[in-house]
């Protein structure tokens, strides 16, 4: 649905995108993941052909953006960062406005903007300025001027900014829904929101992508690392003590000395062994109390960090 | 290009702009048509015109100065610019609904014509190539309003570059006399004395042209620098 072939955006001789390659099929939900200034927005921009590559072509379902703008433009709907919206328009007289834009025909244009204020809860405010709207609906308005037209593919530049959570949560669940009908390409810097809704991520910093895979990959791909939290009352100072027997572990360290006299320590293991056990049994035997005893499980987060760091030792090497 | 047309004409008017652009043209135009007509008892309708012909330049970026930059610091120039609209059809929506805003106050000061019309004779062919020129030179105007508008995303550089294009064009001929045929005002002269002066009539298609191709040469360059 998506091809981004070889695409680089230089400003001046800032790399904003570096040589990035991926492709997006027919019906998947992607999300884009980067800290600030990584990229995403230029790359969506240039994937709705607001802005142009210095180098490299994108295709959408099979069309140039550069060369096909026409057709190809006519495939994306676009929600940008920030919701931009006409505030002296009413909601219904934007969203007629967009299907205008987007070549809706004359015919089908009424029953267009009805269905698209039906999905997206519009119906209610359709008559009210969209200045005297509260944020939560201008993120609906503005999704609504994407899904006009019926486009194949939607492009949502930080859907759920500045809502609520109870309003992230309904946007959540419309990207979803939506999702059964487009491809939907987000960009966040929230990662339980990826997860979430996303069926591949990519993960994207300094203009490169640093990974794409599906959110769970990412997640056991990070779980190298076995870390177990402890925290115990440990009286006598005997902690390294009963550790010692125990084989696997490769690092102890103190992690917060509590005010009631417990201490949290984090005890990094060789992969694929659980010494949990063991820690129990030793404890109990030299006296030492255990207030809690977990497995870290690694989580989107993790690998996300772990990616960009390494990216950033890389650039320094 | 008719939905762009319809969507700032509309905007025009469901904001203050248009009624204030009109409100003032008009309100300005009574002044010089009491001044220049009634005070001397004649009936030059065109007299009025001259005058107003200098006015233009003050309030002509009231319509052009937030055509692209207002679109461009809200954001809503994603909007436009990735939709299938090409940047052409953009371009000459935008300067065809700032015109018609023009023509509808110009086709106001025909009251004036009117109240002539009831006390005397004033020569109608005059009266047209007036009413003709003037708007030629509004449409030369407006290129260069929007052409300012383009290139920034603040309004009042836009109008304030407008004004100050407007006033050198104005007195250029006061540098030079071989300016004179550059300058746009100086051009609309000729109008009113009742001749459908051609060259003056190419002259400002061309500068209206030039700015209007500026304009889309400045917008599909700021795809790539953006």
């Amino acid at each position: 649905m998506i091809e981004v072939k070889n695409v680089t955006k230089k400003y001046g001789s800032f790399v904003a995108v570096d040589n990035i390659s991926f492709d997006i099929k027919e019906g998947e939900i992607v999300g884009f993941l980067g800290p600030n200034g990584a990229g995403k927005s230029t790359t969506m921009n240039m994937i709705t052909g607001f802005i142009e590559p210095t180098e490299g072509t994108i295709l959408v379902n099979g069309y140039d953006i550069q060369k096909k703008a026409r057709k190809a433009k006519k495939e994306i709907g676009y929600m940008p960062e920030g919701v931009p919206l006409y505030n002296d328009l009413t909601v219904k007289e934007f969203i007629s406005y967009m299907a205008d834009l987007k070549l809706v025909k004359r015919k089908e244009k009424k029953q267009v903007i009805e269905n698209v204020m039906e999905d997206t809860n519009l119906i209610d405010v359709q008559n009210k300025l969209i200045k005297n709207l509260s944020r939560g609906y201008k993120q609906r308005v503005s999704m609504a001027g994407a899904l006009v037209g019926n486009p194949k593919v939607l492009i949502l530049d930080e859907p759920t900014v500045g809502l609520d959570p109870k309003q992230i949560t309904e946007i959540r669940n419309l990207i979803k829904s939506l999702g059964k009908k487009h491809t939907v390409i987000l960009s966040s810097h929230i990662l339980s929101e990826v997860s979430q809704i996303c069926e591949k991520v990519i993960i994207i910093n300094s203009g490169k992508i640093v990974a794409i895979d599906t959110p769970e990959n990412l997640e056991n791909n990070t779980k190298k690392e076995n870390i177990i939290t402890v925290t115990v009352e440990d009286l006598e100072n005997k902690i390294e003590e009963a550790i010692k027997p125990i084989e696997g572990i490769e690092e102890m360290k103190l992690q917060k000395d509590n005010e009631d006299g417990t201490k949290q320590y984090s005890i990094k293991t060789k992969a694929d062994i659980d010494i949990r056990k063991n820690i129990f049994e030793n404890f109990a035997k030299e006296g030492i109390t255990i207030f809690e005893l977990k497995k870290s499980e690694a989580t989107l987060e993790d690998a996300f960090m772990n990616l960009v760091k390494n990216e950033e030792k890389g650039g320094e090497e | 290009m008719w939905a762009i047309i319809k969507k700032e004409v509309k905007s025009y008017f469901l904001t203050p702009i248009g009624y204030v652009f009109i409100g003032l043209f008009l309100a300005m135009c009574s002044v010089f048509f009491y001044l220049d007509v009634i005070q001397y008892g004649s009936v030059q309708f065109e007299y009025m015109y001259y005058s107003a012909a200098t006015i233009l330049t003050f309030i002509i970026p009231i319509l052009t100065m937030r055509m692209f930059a207002e679109e461009r610091k809200n954001g809503t120039e994603q909007l436009l610019f990735t939709s299938p609209r090409s940047i052409t059809s953009i371009v000459f929506g935008k300067f065809l609904s700032a015109a018609f805003v023009m023509l509808i106050a110009e086709l106001f000061t025909l009251v004036y014509l009117a109240i002539l019309f009831y006390f005397g004779t004033p020569h109608i062919q005059t009266v047209l190539t007036t009413i003709l020129g003037f708007f030629m030179l509004s449409l030369a105007y407006i290129s260069f309003g929007m052409f300012a508008s383009s290139i920034t995303e603040n309004q009042i550089i836009a109008g304030v570059v407008t004004i100050g294009f407007f006033i050198i064009t104005w007195f250029l001929p006061n540098f030079s006399t071989e300016l004179t045929s550059f300058s746009l005002i100086n051009m609309f002269n000729k109008f009113p004395s009742g001749l459908i002066a051609l060259e003056e009539i190419a002259m400002y298609l061309t500068f209206t042209a030039l700015f209007i191709i500026l304009t889309i040469i400045v917008l599909q360059r700021k795809k790539s620098i953006k």
